[in-house]
């Protein structure tokens, strides 16, 4: 942690090294987190893009008081809103898409991917949410903060989207067995 | 519960996804023309010197005319107030009443020391102290 604040402090000063270091530990997790919110691949990239020049551009803005992968997340959560614009599709008609990026991205299994079924059932703010938390591991105050919620508002909600999926992985352990009698 | 958290991040790890060298590349010429742009701190607010000099003039204004206002005149202090002359009132004499209403009593008062002189006589009568 120490390390991401010497870098960036280098970065507030100016230096797209240090900044370009702190873009290679993210760009993986910020593209995953993106694609499941994009129409396609393109956007998501281009999302990505414009999170890590608005981020370097508004470097001196970030309270070191708070993690930088929270701050950076929030910026990347403004990238992806932008997206939905009458241009491209809303996050709840992508599931049927069959040139959705996250379902080129999921590598093949004998089930469906949950998120695939997050995505479906869950709101677009609490798909968010259960990601930050379980595919990212943030906290659940790093969660609040970066969906400008609070913390017990979280804690609810995670608790119903996994209600939800567990509800959802029960009806499709029933279909199957159905399936096979 | 807790297996779906599980399953949830298994399946995460199951998202195949990188940035391609591609886009390194895009993104490290983007930030070669970008600069961190420096922070609008907000400046410390001082107070106004004008509007310090306004409170100021209102507030000896205000001073000065409540002083004016209030100020006692000495003239009048050191005249008395005028009050209006009492007539002396009529006393009416009040010894005959105050005579008229105690007689009653008096009179009472003259019964009751005969009867106790009577009390006593028979007492002393009858302790044989009197013939």
């Amino acid at each position: 942690m120490s390390d991401e604040l010497q870098l960036i402090d280098k970065a507030k000063a100016g230096s797209v090294t240090a900044f370009t270091e702190l873009v290679r530990r993210y760009q993986d997790r910020l593209l995953r987190f993106l694609l499941t919110r994009s129409a396609s691949y393109a956007d998501a990239e281009d999302a990505l893009q414009d999170t890590f020049i608005n981020a370097f551009r508004y470097i001196d803005s970030y309270d070191p008081r708070w993690r930088f992968s929270t701050w950076i997340y929030r910026i990347a959560l403004r990238n992806a809103a932008r997206l939905h614009t009458p241009a491209t599709v809303e996050l709840d008609d992508i599931a049927d898409d069959s040139n959705d990026p996250l379902t080129e991205c999921i590598v093949a299994s004998d089930r469906e991917n949950l998120w695939l079924s997050a995505r479906r059932l869950l709101s677009d703010e609490l798909y968010t949410a259960m990601w930050l938390r379980y595919a990212e591991d943030m906290s659940i105050r790093d969660v609040a903060s970066v969906l400008d919620r609070s913390t017990s508002w979280t804690k609810v909600n995670l608790m119903r989207g996994r209600r939800a999926l567990d509800a959802e992985l029960n009806r499709s352990a029933a279909r199957e067995s159905e399936a096979y009698g | 519960m807790d297996e779906v958290a599980r399953i949830l991040r298994e399946d995460a790890a199951n998202i195949d996804a990188s940035v391609s060298p591609e886009l390194e590349r895009r993104v490290r010429a983007s930030l070669e023309n970008v600069s961190p742009m420096p922070q609008q701190r907000p400046r410390p607010r001082r107070p106004s010197l004008t509007l310090w000099w306004a409170s100021s003039l209102t507030g000896i204004a205000v001073a000065a005319i409540v002083i004016v206002a209030i100020r006692p005149d000495s003239a009048t202090v050191d005249t008395p107030p005028q009050v209006a002359a009492i007539e002396p009132l009529v006393v009416p004499d009040l010894k005959t009443e105050t005579a008229m209403l105690t007689a009653p009593l008096e009179r009472e008062l003259e019964n009751l020391e005969a009867d106790l002189r009577k009390a006593e006589q028979a007492v002393r009568r009858d302790f044989g102290l009197e013939p």
